[in-house]
């Protein structure tokens, strides 16, 4: 006897356009550098000098740094906003 | 009308086998969701398949009851379960029951889920001897419900928005009861502020989970003492989103309930003793800081069977125990609930 079921989904995990990784530039010369810094173990002393070491060995134009306030939730609105409008490039670090 | 999208196969195996390769299950078999079970899994809770029982804003995911029911028909729960996970998905998807963080964590958080009230023994929630392990219906498929709720509908997947580095086999499952008629302790729910003729699901984020063994004392300050030393080995971080709503859980077995029932000893009264224990100045890596805010934040919870000396710890990940009412269509309002 044929069985009938229902998908259990909110809908497709893979091949989502969220999900897809940005086009990657040809190199550093000329764009911002986004960082979020998450708060956990030595994220931001990390970053820090992961920044340091972009702009002294690449022709980069800026750093855009985000601190989140909380490790548990995303940055806010206006770190986002920061972020989105000043960074050109970025650099999602995790660990903990 | 449910909205789910419908699939036909020519039999169990092969809906299983599908089930498999669409990665719809914890890697556990499950039942075929068909929309005769799901219909029957609604109608216990007198929801509409729309009803929206919460979001998840990071994943543009919106939860409805349609999606609960149809991953409780799949983790293999009865019909009379479904208002359990419908509050218990309520309880996970509230803002500080903070979905995204304690899913896609890569600590690998859990969740238990606490049920306490008159729907335990309607149940058979087991809240006795062995029951934070296998063997008990209620408890494997309501826990699992919630988590395939989590994978399914919020996405949860390892390798996608489940970013694990180990996982835990907590992740499959994880419900029990209270044992409200241990001793004369006020259970969980009514100290949280509902109705003791009411039912409830507590649902708590767990950072990691440790048995904090003694089988020296013989006094409540002993027994308590163990638990602040146990406590802050491994420390409650703070965070700033959750301020000072961080709760632990302490599950205390038998073994160690019986010095509290003889000498008197209320929850309130070893909240009172903990608190200031718990949360005095550290003095190093293997006494760190126990972040919280209140001694109501510490949740006793009487389970277990006799035997062993021991009281489970239950540290939070990033999230407040959240508990939400188990609603029933023709459940008659508490007077005194919240």
């Amino acid at each position: 006897m044929s069985i009938v079921a229902l998908d259990p989904t909110s809908g497709p995990v893979e091949g989502t356009a969220r999900t897809r990784l940005a086009p990657r530039p040809p190199s550093l010369s000329g764009q911002r550098l986004g960082l979020v810094v998450n708060g956990l173990g030595c994220s931001e002393r990390f970053l820090d000098a992961l920044a340091a070491q972009l702009l002294a060995t690449t022709e980069l134009d800026g750093v855009v740094k985000v601190v989140k306030s909380s490790v548990s939730v995303p940055p806010d609105p206006g770190d986002w906003s920061r972020l989105t409008e000043g960074a050109t490039v970025a650099i999602t670090g995790f660990g903990g | 009308m449910l909205h789910a999208r419908r699939e036909e196969w020519p039999d169990a195996d092969a809906f299983l086998e599908a089930a498999y390769e669409r990665g719809w299950t914890d890697g556990l078999p499950v039942v075929p969701a068909t929309p005769e079970r799901v219909e029957a899994f609604l109608a216990t809770s007198g929801l509409a398949p729309d009803t929206v029982l919460g979001v998840v804003p990071t994943r543009e995911v919106t939860v409805t009851a349609e999606h609960a029911a149809i991953n409780s028909v799949m983790a293999g729960c009865r019909p009379e379960y479904f208002p359990v996970v419908v509050a218990a998905v309520r309880a996970h998807l509230d803002e500080h029951g903070n979905c995204h963080s304690t899913t896609g964590t890569l600590s690998g958080a859990a969740h238990a889920v606490i049920v306490n009230g008159p729907i335990r023994d309607e149940l058979d929630v087991a809240y006795g001897a062995g029951c934070l392990g296998p063997g008990f219906r209620a408890n494997a498929t309501i826990g699992r419900a919630l988590r395939l709720v989590i994978r399914n509908v919020c996405r949860a997947v390892p390798g996608f928005l489940d970013r694990a580095t180990f996982s835990w086999p907590l992740r499959y499952s994880f419900c029990f009861g209270e044992d409200e008629a241990a001793g004369d302790w006020t259970p969980l729910h009514v100290q949280r502020g509902y109705a003791p003729d009411q039912s409830t699901v507590t649902v708590h984020s767990i950072m990691r989970m440790v048995s904090a063994w003694d089988s020296s004392s013989r006094d409540p300050e002993g027994v308590l003492d163990t638990l602040v030393a146990e406590t802050r080995y491994h420390g409650i971080a703070g965070d700033a989103f959750l301020g000072d709503g961080v709760n632990v859980v302490y599950v205390m077995g038998r073994e160690h309930q019986r010095f509290f029932f003889d000498a008197g000893w209320s929850k309130e009264r070893m909240q009172a003793y903990l608190w200031p224990r718990l949360t005095a100045a550290t003095a190093g890596f293997h006494d760190r800081r126990v972040n919280l805010g209140h001694p109501e934040n510490i949740l006793i919870v009487a389970a277990g069977g006799a035997g062993m000396a021991e009281t489970w710890v239950l540290f939070p990940h990033l999230a407040w125990a959240v508990t939400r009412v188990v609603e029933r269509p023709g459940d008659v309002p508490s007077e005194t609930a919240r």
